[in-house]
């Protein structure tokens, strides 16, 4: 069993009494099975000191404002690639399959897709396969590490960790693509805006636009998706 | 897997074989590739369920489940046929319903039962040296610990809680609550029941058993039209949309079908294929406009003087230059219009007063039952005042003359209609009408007419037992009212149409800006239609009318209009009022379990509305004044000295409103009271009222005694979207951060209330503990202390019923509930259970005092035909009938629990009923002991039929209702049949052995069975209709007159001028003051406008708006709609941030600017969710509010009279209502958009 995964699962599960005594048996896992990088290693450190030394409630609360209620830090992996649509629940079937096949029943009232069950799951697997499965939902792990990076949460550095064993850098373009659908920053007006704004439409032939139902479509392949249909029409200068 | 290497590329496989002449040709080669097509849509079963709380929709859905995971849905498509000609009912759901699947695993969902940290870490604390009440004791008793969560309320802090710990701490608050203050101030809410009637009467039986507070929601939605219960007694009976098929003429008025009633609308565009003709009338052009032959858009809010005008009309052309038989043969036998009014008089003039009785004459016209509670009406045949049968008189104390037979007793009759040929009457008299058109606020159009019109009525004088009175038909006087001119002389009477007079198409058009041809040509072709087809002419109407303070009157007008013509009760016409619709359908099979009949009664509800308006403090800003809204032919009497919360509670005093809490002292405490001083109980709580050792808690609404402590919020969105004034919640309710910006009227110097006491300083935080439980995180849920995570619908057991459709049809476990949640009755269950376990030793059996007001249908609903105040010593104080009765109840608080697991005793004792007829149920009961199977632990419960599980309490439910066993079904008719006189059983005999089990919904929908709970039938002739039973059966309507009420008398109606239907402008809330208009005072560009909430497109009803798919569909946050007229006022442009404010607090949202808004009115799509992208607000800097930030609810006292035949109190029945449209907001533009995004301030 690689431990390591196990005791990133810990960490990434809801604080308790228990976990905060368990502290140094992880950090103690964590050094002997080397399985991180030791800048990982160390950059845990912080998440470490406070899941060991912080008020529970305080830490409780944390996680349940960070994991609980914000949707763009769910620690369900398919929230993020499939969120509320038709493709979400085939996908947990395929995962809850992925399990069985390997000989494991889902005992938790947790849905599959929980990213605690997965780093369970990976420290039950060969090292080799724990990277496949990783790398599989490299994009969103290195995409969450890069969320609560910017909140300044110490929790940035386990998905961080994770998504380095994976091999998924943070500017792969799968990550960047996620990250560009919710990077807004709702201080700047413009990009507000502009998020907002629906492609005008014009009637009748004009000769130097397209259909800007198409002109919209033609856009979004040509670029990076985006959260919105821009417009075809040239900048103006 | 490519495949590559199963492929052949260079070989042929030498053919299997061919077929269809060699042009098909069979092969072996590898097919595996299909799989993924075929596995795609593989599930290992499918499950029957439905959505279900707020969306009436009630719609038969498959759910696909596939290892344990909900993966998609479609819908159903097996509802019974209905009968040849009649389109079928599906398809039924729409893309909202459809989306439901995705949202079961969003990341909204409320995983564990959450808890506010520093009241779990206080309790904890003190839990660990104390028991569980122990500790909520201290705790609250401590103001520096309470205060620490209560501030806190709306701004995070929780923290993942077990359901032991969690049951424990309700558990704990409700005991200490029942114990130090009285039961009763532990409240409950949760909206329309018959949605998931189970999971609504989980908590109310909890609630119920416990003695707390059941909320009403249909009034306090002001979903409610109360001029349903003034006219027909009944608090909202429509047709099924099937039934739209029939109609011949369809007006939709305020009502948005296609987007509102998605599911039903395909019979609306059936009924057009079908060569129905439609007019539309909508102030905006909305979906539903498409669909009209012709687009009627009158001003917002104006929409009675439309009515008025097309009754005008009406009148006019089909009852007086020519007489339509069928009108005039219908409105004779359903309606009260032959009936005799007395003329008052008043200051040397006449005006219309009561309805003469039987008790008027000096021999009582040998009534000797209830000869005050009948009405009289001359007969033709005889040419004498004769007491035709049906009145509410007869329903009472005698049985066989509650009808609409026409006779009088055993004599035949033919009531005359009118007095108006010249050897009818004795005289031409001038009689006063009230006119209210001469004050409008600034956005509605000032009619220069005196405010009172005296108009020529023929009269006879009649000799009373009180001297030599005028009369006048019911009839007389409303010709009279719509200011039609028959050759009777005088003012105010209109020759023609194009007259500037009340109320001719002329005078309309002024009002309401609709062209006068286009009134007149929808009124002549409503009401053409209706006489070449005998009434199939049908109105759909909705909340558009019905939000406004003087809904009575756009729905009066209606109304009128419908009877008439001769409408109501006749398949393909009448009054389709579809709004909250609360058709639950076996509700007399729902009641025992829902309010613990079966254990105890009366149980306690209130209605909320005023409930709200006192406990959230409102009313200590209330800014209109009886003053404004008294008529000027009021009776004499102290009309304008009393503020509104003072009518309420005399309302409450004389036994007309239920009041929550009932009384200062606690009830468990009463009767030990008068136990120690030797007394009667009910003796003691006369003495003590009278001597004012009791009071009332209506009185003193911020006295810490009265407040409320406990409430629930369950399967609704109290705080997110129905909460009239939601600032107010906040800031005196809950405690916390809130956005009132007005003062109230002691900070103001404004006339204080004279009943309610005034306290200087009003409380902040009144609730001890907001427990919601909810499947998502929604705006309840943030403000909440603790958080119950509960079954979706797709994670339960319960019964959906609608009135859109004659089915009844389940929701169903497909899969367990996710996460931690449980089931609504679960969780219940559980926190009965704790409470059973930590109680004993601090509350055993004890006797509860319950308040009961005088209840419709009931005799107590000819409590007071005089209005009779025993405060003022103007009656002698009498229980259940000058006041609201006072019933002692035994409460068992160790063994709730089992109670609430097991049918009490009271159903084989008592037996059940409903609406005024009653039937014994030992039969049921058995069958039920048998079905359910019987406890069998030692205790009081052993022996009594079980209800364990979910399914249990939906047998409860189907087995005792009539809707659903047809052996019940025959007694209910049999029971009427006694009072009528008139067999009605057939209506049920071919459906006697049906028993609809919960396995056979689960199977297909099934059709209901007739039952006297409803005036419609359920056929193979017909399509439901309301009323439908009065017209063909003769079953009297449960009004005063026993039929159609067009005329109200009672003293307050009077007293505000609404006997009959007239134009009341929207009134003046006064909330855009000099101090609030920052936009005026700093010189920017800005609009007022009248602000409109209609329901929305994307969002089950008020459930998810947040579902990120709806939110892509529409612009992805709050949005409000502006005329492009108004928007260019306030410099404003489409998508700008804009801020909506006034005194009550502010919102913001994005503009959306259109043409099809009306110009001087703005569109706000109910409940936009807080938590969804909503920035600061730049007035009150706090997270810009919710649609009901800027709104208020206010009270109307015609609303609050009770112990009057149909005016009489019932649960959702009659009462208060919030209504929120005659609001107005200034608009401008954000100068800055602040998401407020920074961390909070740590306080010291």
């Amino acid at each position: 069993m690689n431990k390591t995964f196990k005791a990133l699962s810990a960490l990434l599960s809801y604080p308790s009494a228990d976990l905060q005594e368990a502290i140094p048996e992880i950090t103690e896992v964590l050094e002997r099975e080397a399985l991180l990088s030791s800048r990982a290693r160390a950059a845990l450190r912080p998440l470490l000191n406070e899941l060991a030394g912080m008020d529970l409630y305080d830490l409780q609360e944390r996680y349940v404002l960070l994991f609980d209620r914000s949707r763009t830090l769910s620690l369900n992996l398919f929230e993020h690639v499939h969120g509320e649509s038709r493709e979400r629940g085939p996908a947990m079937v395929d995962l809850l399959e992925t399990y069985r096949a390997a000989g494991f029943e889902l005992v938790s009232s947790e849905l599959p897709d929980h990213l605690p069950i997965l780093l369970e799951f990976a420290a039950l697997r060969p090292v080799e396969e724990a990277r496949a499965l990783l790398a599989d939902a490299g994009h969103i792990i290195a995409a969450l590490a890069e969320r609560l990076r910017r909140r300044e949460s110490p929790y940035a550095a386990v998905p961080a960790a994770l998504a380095e064993f994976a091999g998924a850098a943070r500017s792969s373009e799968p990550v960047q693509q996620l990250l560009a659908v919710e990077d807004d920053d709702p201080e700047n007006l413009e990009v507000l805006d502009e998020a907002w704004q629906e492609a005008e439409v014009v009637f009748g032939p004009d000769l130097n636009a397209e259909c800007p139902v198409s002109g919209s479509l033609l856009f979004k392949m040509d670029q990076l998706p985006s959260k919105t249909c821009r417009s075809r029409h040239p900048p103006k200068d | 897997m490519s495949h590559l290497l199963d492929r052949l590329n260079f070989l042929k496989n030498r053919s299997v074989g061919t077929f269809a002449n060699g042009y098909g040709d069979t092969t072996s080669e590898n097919r595996d590739w299909e799989d993924t097509y075929r596995n795609r849509w593989r599930h290992d079963k499918v499950v029957r369920s439905t959505h279900g709380v707020n969306c009436t929709g009630s719609c038969s859905w498959k759910i696909y489940v596939k290892s344990g995971i909900v993966t998609w849905e479609t819908q159903q498509t097996d509802y019974p046929r209905t009968r040849a000609g009649m389109p079928n009912h599906e398809p039924r759901g729409c893309a909202r319903g459809a989306s439901y699947s995705w949202y079961l695993y969003s990341a909204n969902r409320v995983k564990t039962p959450l808890i506010r940290a520093r009241l779990l870490k206080s309790y904890r604390k003190l839990r660990s040296s104390n028991s569980p009440i122990e500790a909520w004791t201290k705790l609250q008793e401590d103001p520096i610990l309470r205060a620490d969560y209560t501030v806190l309320r709306g701004k995070g802090g929780f923290v993942r809680a077990d359901w032991d710990e969690a049951t424990e701490i309700i558990a704990a608050a409700n005991a200490y609550t029942a114990k130090t203050y009285g039961p009763d101030r532990v409240f409950g809410f949760s909206p329309i029941p018959a949605m998931s009637m189970v999971s609504y009467a989980a908590g109310s039986r909890y609630l119920s058993l416990l003695g707390g507070t059941c909320m009403s929601f249909y009034d306090w939605y002001c979903d409610l039209p109360p001029a349903s219960p003034m006219t027909w007694g009944e608090q909202t009976d429509v047709p099924e949309s099937a039934d739209w098929y029939n109609a011949g003429f369809l007006i939709l008025w305020g009502s948005n079908v296609p987007q509102t009633r998605t599911p039903d609308a395909h019979f609306y565009t059936e009924a057009r294929y079908n060569g129905t003709k439609s007019a539309v009338v909508s102030p905006d052009y909305s979906e539903a406009a498409k669909f009209g032959d012709i687009w009627l858009a009158p001003k917002q809010g104006t929409d009675s003087a439309l009515a008025l005008a097309m009754g005008h009309v009406i009148l006019r052309e089909f009852h007086l230059d020519r007489q339509v038989a069928y009108f005039e043969n219908y409105v004779r036998r359903y309606s009260d219009m032959p009936m005799l009014v007395r003329l008052d008089e008043q200051d040397g003039k006449l005006v219309p007063g009561r309805l003469l009785r039987a008790a008027d004459f000096d021999d009582n016209l040998g009534e000797s039952n209830n000869p005050e509670w009948k009405t009289i009406a001359c007969d033709r045949r005889s040419g004498n005042p004769v007491v035709p049968n049906g009145s509410v008189g007869f329903r009472w104390g005698e049985k066989g003359r509650w009808n609409l037979e026409e006779k009088s007793g055993e004599r035949d009759t033919e009531l005359r209609l009118s007095l108006v040929s010249e050897e009818n009457h004795d005289e031409i008299v001038g009689v006063d009408f009230p006119y209210f058109g001469g004050e409008a606020t600034d956005n509605f159009v000032k009619c220069e007419h005196p405010d009172v019109l005296t108009r020529n009525v023929p009269v006879k004088k009649l000799k009373l037992s009180d001297g030599e009175t005028y009369v006048a038909t019911v009839f007389d006087l409303f010709c009279a009212n719509y200011g039609l001119d028959r050759g009777l002389g005088g003012d105010w009477a209109a020759k023609s149409y194009d007259e500037d007079l009340p109320f001719t198409p002329a005078w309309a058009e002024k009002i309401t800006g609709v062209p006068r041809d286009q009134i007149i040509t929808v009124a002549r072709e409503f009401a053409l239609n209706a006489e070449k087809t005998e009434g199939r002419s049908m109105i759909i109407l909705g909340a558009g009318l019905n939000h406004w303070y003087h809904m009575d009157m756009n729905y009066r007008g209606i109304i009128n209009m419908l009877v008439m013509c001769g409408c109501v009760g006749k398949s393909g016409g009448g009054w389709s009022h579809y709004v909250g619709q609360e058709k639950l359908r076996p509700q007399t099979g729902w009641q025992p379990l829902a309010f613990a009949l079966d254990w105890a009664r009366p149980p306690r509800h209130m209605n909320s509305t005023s409930a709200w308006y006192a406990h959230t403090d409102q009313w200590r800003y209330e800014t209109l004044s009886a003053r404004e809204i008294i008529s000027p032919t009021a009776p004499e009497g102290d009309w304008n000295k009393a503020s509104l919360i003072d009518y309420n509670i005399r309302a409450e005093r004389m036994g007309w409103l239920p009041s929550a809490p009932q009384l200062k002292t606690n009830p468990l405490e009463v009767a030990k009271a008068a136990k120690k001083a030797g007394k009667d109980i009910l003796a003691y709580v006369i003495e003590q009222l009278k001597s004012g050792v009791l009071e009332m808690s209506c009185e003193d609404p911020d006295a810490p005694e009265n407040w409320p402590r406990n409430l629930f919020v369950w399967r609704s969105n109290l705080l997110g979207s129905s909460g009239k004034g939601h600032e107010y919640f906040l800031k005196h309710l809950l405690g916390t951060d809130h956005g009132v910006m007005g003062k109230d009227l002691g900070e103001e110097g404004r006339q204080k209330p004279i009943e309610a006491k005034w306290h200087d300083e009003a409380p902040q935080g009144k609730l001890d503990l907001l427990v919601c439980i909810d499947f998502r995180m929604s705006t309840t849920a943030v403000y909440s202390d603790i958080v119950l995570p509960t079954a979706s619908w797709y994670e339960k057991n319960d019964l959906n019923t609608s009135d859109m459709h004659p089915f009844i049809h389940p929701l169903q476990a497909a899969v367990d509930p996710a996460y931690e949640s449980k089931s609504d009755w679960e969780i219940f269950k559980a926190i009965a259970r704790k409470f059973s376990e930590i109680v004993p030793g601090y509350l055993g059996k004890e006797t509860d005092i319950v308040a009961l007001p005088t209840l419709h249908d009931t005799p107590a609903e000819i409590a007071q035909p005089e209005v009779r105040d025993w405060k003022k010593g103007e009656c002698e104080l009498i229980p259940g009938k000058t006041a609201p009765n006072y019933i002692p109840v035994e409460r068992d608080y160790p063994n709730l629990y089992k109670r609430f697991t097991s049918l009490g005793p009271l159903m084989e004792k008592v037996g059940n009923g409903g609406k005024g007829i009653a039937w014994n149920t030992g039969l049921e009961v058995q069958h039920l002991k048998d079905l359910n199977g019987v406890v069998t632990e030692e205790g009081p419960t052993k022996g009594l039929a079980k209800i364990d599980t979910d399914i249990d309490a939906s047998e409860v439910i189907l087995m005792l209702a009539p809707e659903t066993n047809g052996e019940v079904a025959v007694k209910a008719w049999d029971a009427l049949s006694k009072n009528t006189g008139i067999d009605h059983t057939h209506l049920a005999r071919p459906k006697e052995d049906e028993k609809i089990r919960f396995r056979d919904v689960a199977a297909q929908p099934r059709k209901i069975i007739s039952s006297p709970t409803w005036s419609g039938i359920e056929s193979e002739h017909v399509c439901y209709n309301a009323g439908y039973t009065n017209v063909h059966e003769l079953i009297p309507w449960r009004t005063l007159s026993g039929r159609q009420q067009l005329y109200q008398d009672h003293l307050w109606m009077r007293a505000f001028g609404e006997q009959f239907c007239t134009w009341r402008p929207p009134v003046d809330l006064k909330t855009i003051t000099e101090a609030v208009n920052a936009s005026a005072r700093d010189g920017e560009p800005y609009v007022v406008l009248n602000f409109i909430t209609p329901h929305q497109k994307w969002g089950i009803h008020s459930t998810f708006s947040d579902n990120l798919l709806m939110l892509t569909l529409n612009r992805g946050g709050p949005v409000v709609w502006l005329s492009e007229a108004d928007a260019k006022k306030a410099g404003i442009v489409d998508n700008d941030w804009i801020e909506l404010y006034n005194i009550n607090g502010a919102l913001i949202a994005r503009a959306v600017v259109s043409q099809r808004v009306k110009e001087g009115m703005t569109l706000m799509y109910h409940a936009q969710e807080k938590i969804v992208n909503t920035p600061g607000s730049e007035q009150t800097g706090k997270r810009g509010g919710i649609h009901n930030s800027v709104t208020r609810a206010t009270v109307k006292p015609t609303h609050m009279i009770g112990g009057y035949a149909q005016q009489s109190y019932g649960f959702n029945y009659y009462g208060t209502v919030g209504s929120n449209r005659d609001e107005f907001v200034i608009v401008r533009k954000m100068k800055k958009v602040d998401w407020l995004d920074r961390p909070a301030k740590k306080e010291v």
